[in-house]
């Protein structure tokens, strides 16, 4: 594709440059980027400078942002959320959620259905479910993978304690493979996560899924190091 | 700790926010925020534009961290990116620069014995930058390094140095198209 604008003269090659050096106006920045959208070659130009000018930035000192800057990102990230779970109706109001989530085993069923009825929307396929169990026979948590299967979604089902400077984190394991992290869950709330393209395949009815406790931030190894805290099988429906 | 460790926690904790994880969100924001604010500060000089635009970045880094490619970029170039590119669109989206000190105070660095996290780039890479830069005739590595870390327009840089717009252009862009020549060899 050719842009009538940027004719390829040795001037008009540099402007990948003149864009990560940040000389160029507004329009000019605007261009710019539609054409990284739509040029892999010169997409490849800009990332080159990104990383060769990249070092320059070493010299800028650093400098602590105000400690209210955090909970105005948290606040806008909320926002957001709020706004998509508008879009998503039922299936991603948190409060809908949290109202079920405050419940012990007796109602996990009750969320299983839930989980089962909401996906159900809109099932291409089957829709994959899973109860962990936790300690005492409890249910731990309730997952369901999407339909579509690129996305799953892990409630907690029972009231569960979050521990100090310990996070949990997700598995998947399937047979005779090692465990693969799907990232880290919160015990107080549903959390909603994107399963990697290359574990897609392995979210099948053969896989288990099992939640850890792991450092903050989550295992350092990128294998469970903690005690597995719910395990359960996923199945089909 | 060590730069390498910091730079795959760095780039381990990206790949969980890809994948909708709000406390790995939390630990890019503590290992990072610093040299970000310091980043967007230096370009619109105005601490609470520059809070504005911290908030847009870790925004944007919540919605894109799946474009995070470690193959193609270190986790802290890749932020740093982010960060210079929405605090120069800023800067270009408001009122004539308010910036007043002389063009060579933006050159003005802290000293280059900063911690190794940060290292924006492998020693040996900074080794090549700096020796291509200074291959390049003195003024011309001296506008590229100033308009990096200011964000300045080609008008601005021109008004400021005294240097017709025209001169200016060309310095600029002849210094980079040899800074290229240099760094692909």
């Amino acid at each position: 594709m050719t842009d009538n604008s940027v004719p390829e003269t040795e001037d008009s090659r540099l402007i990948a440059a003149e864009y990560v050096l940040g000389v160029l106006d507004a329009p000019e920045r605007r261009a710019v980027e539609q054409r990284i959208a739509r040029d892999q070659v010169f997409a490849r130009e800009v990332a080159f400078w990104e990383k060769r000018l990249g070092g320059l930035a070493e010299g800028i000192p650093a400098v602590a942002p105000p400690t209210s800057a955090w909970a105005r990102i948290e606040a806008a990230l909320a926002q957001a959320e709020r706004r998509a779970e508008e879009r998503a109706g039922l299936w991603q109001s948190l409060r809908f959620w949290r109202g079920l989530s405050l419940v012990t085993s007796a109602l996990a069923a009750a969320c299983l259905a839930a989980l089962i009825y909401t996906g159900a929307l809109s099932p291409p396929r089957a829709a994959l479910v899973a109860q962990l169990g936790a300690e005492g026979g409890k249910t731990g948590f309730v997952a369901a993978v999407n339909s579509g299967g690129g996305t799953l979604t892990i409630v907690p089902a029972a009231l569960l304690s979050a521990q100090e400077q310990k996070a949990m984190e997700l598995w998947l394991i399937s047979p005779g493979d090692k465990p693969h992290s799907l990232g880290l869950i919160d015990p107080n709330r549903p959390v909603t996560i994107k399963v990697p393209r290359d574990l897609l395949a392995r979210v099948n009815k053969e896989a288990v899924l099992a939640v850890s406790l792991e450092p903050l931030g989550g295992s350092p190894t990128g294998q469970p190091t903690g005690p597995v805290i719910a395990n359960g099988k996923l199945a089909q429906l | 700790m060590d730069a390498d460790v910091k730079r795959k926690q760095l780039a381990a904790a990206l790949n969980r926010v890809a994948r909708g994880d709000r406390p790995a969100l939390r630990l890019v924001y503590d290992m990072t925020s610093a040299k970000l604010f310091g980043v967007c500060l230096r370009i619109l000089n105005d601490r609470s534009e520059a809070e504005d635009v911290l908030q847009e970045v870790y925004l944007t880094v919540w919605n894109k961290a799946a474009d995070f490619d470690e193959a193609r970029a270190s986790p802290i170039t890749w932020l740093v990116a982010i960060a210079r590119n929405r605090a120069i669109d800023r800067a270009r989206s408001r009122a004539p620069s308010r910036r007043s000190e002389p063009i060579e105070a933006a050159a003005d660095v802290a000293d280059p014995g900063a911690s190794a996290f940060e290292s924006l780039a492998s020693a040996q890479e900074q080794e090549r930058l700096k020796s291509c830069l200074d291959e390049i005739e003195e003024r011309q590595s001296l506008a590229i390094r100033v308009v990096f870390m200011g964000g300045f327009t080609y008008e601005e840089l021109a008004e400021r140095s005294g240097v017709p717009l025209g001169t200016m252009k060309s310095w600029i862009r002849r210094g980079l198209a040899k800074l290229k020549e240099c760094l692909e060899r």
